[in-house]
């Protein structure tokens, strides 16, 4: 459904100085400062998936959907997205995706929610009998009936999201961009949010991009997740793999020896073990020479995960 | 064709909703139909005081004056009316609010154009109206369909000379190029030359005018046609130039948006 190879998005902008007269400079210099914001990214996703995109602040993921969904030409690589070149087909490419800027409202400011439904049936030629479908489905999933004639400046954040994301599948795309559709809302609205995702993608067979800095949604939505961080994928696949790894029995123990069974002391004087098997034989061998003064088991978690593939 | 019908049907839908949305907001619109007015017509005012001590500029009476200054002011409302949005793209490049238009299957330049009328504007079509109505009468203006024909599409064309020099200017916008100072002076030129006979400027401005920024096809040869001043064959040809022009600006525009690079990445 969507090919990446070799994306590069490289942002010029003329030489900015300061200094005496360094307005002046910056007006009329041909220097050029050069920011590759998308550095060679190469990949490919199947219909029906749900795929994380993520990385740290500036990594380059808006980009990379600004030039999915054709906002942006970059500057070398080829994009398929539905057999389709999206910033040179953006017509016929936007009929068959939806977009969510979770920073940035699509619908008219001025006018009440459901004016702005119907503006994007008329925009998408949905026919009014698919579009009053497809609201009264949207009405229940998203709960839109107590705000629908509600202006859209006068929505919460919570309520304004669940317009924006009715006026993405109002026309039913096969497939959905989200870029960080739960910033700022509230558990139970990241919630509806996330329930909606799930019964889009389940209902439609729906592809979804998601990008988002909340990993309770990439936990709860994605089987696979894409990490990019200055423009370059760090890891590609599926998240069970990455988290992977054994939990872990964290002691404290009374004398704080250097070394028990083979496990160092670390800084904060716990000694961690990997668990194999069997656990209770494991803490009774450790009770049986230490005297233990507090214990916990920890899960392998994607944050931890995650923030180590950064760090490299 | 089918595609242009449907461009102009949603650019009719979005340009009622922008309405609507500016409606709720009556105070503001009435003040800004008013105000436009007001400001055109001290504009005429200005002229009216200096036609009070020279009964005659480069040989136009006050009545034919005033028939060119409206036929300018008409053409500029009508080139406003639809295109103030596009004047303002810097506003909607710098809070990203272009994105939108890019997202969505429709020409973006129709979406753009749909986002905003100049309402203000429709105080310069109502000054330039009223002035071209009592202008004729006074200064004894022939009418004959075939006249009022050329005037009408002189006017047409008078407004697609003007939008085609914004809309160039305009799309420079989308590379995040301040264009401000540059949309200033080209409606200062527009305005300030276009308003008046051609001749009182002469020499190089004149010429200037007529060949580089061919502000004087807007009104001053039109007009100069209806008045009986001209008689040239060419000059029945004034109003095609607008449509001339528009196309080239156009295909600036498009390019200049494969270069657009949206905010915040």
């Amino acid at each position: 459904m969507i090919r990446v190879e070799g994306l590069t998005k490289v942002f010029r902008r003329p030489r900015t100085f300061s200094g005496p007269f360094g307005a002046l400079r910056t007006l009329v210099t041909r220097q050029y400062e050069e920011r590759t914001a998308v550095d060679d990214v190469s990949f490919a996703i199947d219909e029906g998936e749900v795929v994380g995109y993520l990385g740290p602040n500036g990594a380059g993921k808006s980009t990379t959907i600004k030039i999915l969904t054709g906002i942006l030409t970059p500057t070398a690589g080829t994009v398929r997205v539905n057999g389709m070149v999206p910033w040179r087909d953006r017509s016929a490419n936007a009929r068959r995706v939806g977009v969510v800027f979770g920073q940035r409202s699509q619908l008219w400011w001025d006018l009440p929610l459901i004016e702005s439904l119907r503006l994007v049936g008329s925009l998408y030629d949905v026919p009014a009998a698919r579009f009053d479908a497809s609201l009264r489905k949207l009405r229940d999933l998203l709960g839109l009936d107590e705000f629908l004639d509600t202006p859209v400046r006068q929505l919460s954040l919570g309520q304004r999201m669940r317009g924006d994301l009715a006026a993405a599948v109002l026309y039913e795309p096969p497939l959905l961009y989200l870029d960080e559709p739960t910033v700022g809302l509230d558990v139970l609205a990241k919630e509806a949010v996330r329930e909606f995702i799930v019964e889009t993608n389940r209902t439609g067979r729906t592809t979804v991009i998601l990008t988002t800095h909340d990993l309770a949604d990439v936990e709860a939505l994605c089987k696979r997740i894409i990490l990019i961080d200055h423009g370059k994928v760090l890891f590609d696949g599926a998240i069970d793999a990455l988290v992977d790894q054994p939990r872990r029995l964290v002691v404290l123990l009374e004398s704080a020896p250097e070394e028990v069974r083979g496990v160092s002391r670390d800084d904060e004087g716990r000694h961690v073990f990997d668990i194999h098997g069997d656990l209770p034989a494991l803490i009774a061998a450790i009770s049986a020479e230490h005297t233990i003064r507090d214990l916990s088991i920890e899960e392998p978690d994607l944050e931890s995960v995650i923030k180590g593939i950064y760090a490299r | 064709m089918a595609e242009v019908v449907r461009a102009l049907r949603l650019y009719v839908l979005l340009q009622r909703a922008s309405a609507r949305g500016a409606l709720q907001y009556r105070l503001n619109t009435a003040i800004g139909v008013l105000s436009g007015a007001i400001w055109q017509g001290t504009g005429f005012a200005f002229i009216w005081v200096v036609m009070h001590t020279f009964p005659s500029l480069a040989g136009w009476g006050l009545a034919e004056i005033a028939f060119l200054y409206g036929m300018r002011l008409t053409a500029h409302a009508l080139a406003m009316i639809p295109m103030m949005s596009v004047h303002d793209i810097h506003w909607v490049v710098r809070n990203g609010e272009f994105d939108r238009f890019l997202l969505r299957p429709l020409n973006p330049l129709v979406q753009l154009m749909g986002n905003r009328m100049g309402l203000a504007q429709f105080g310069d079509l109502l000054v330039g109206v009223a002035l071209l109505a009592v202008a004729s009468q006074n200064a004894h203006v022939g009418w004959s369909p075939g006249l009022i024909a050329f005037c009408a599409l002189a006017i047409v064309g008078g407004a697609l000379i003007e939008t085609a020099f914004l809309l160039a200017l305009c799309s420079l916008s989308l590379r995040m190029i301040d264009t401000f100072a540059l949309r200033v002076f080209l409606d200062d030129v527009f305005s300030k030359f276009g308003s008046y006979p051609m001749k009182i400027f002469g020499g190089v401005t004149e010429w200037l005018l007529t060949y580089v920024l061919p502000v004087a096809f807007v009104a001053y040869i039109p007009s100069s046609v209806v008045l009986g001043k001209l008689d040239t064959p060419w000059a029945l040809a004034a109003p095609l130039l607008g449509v001339i022009l528009v196309w080239p600006a156009y295909l600036i525009w498009r390019r200049q948006l494969t270069h657009y690079q949206s905010v915040g990445h």
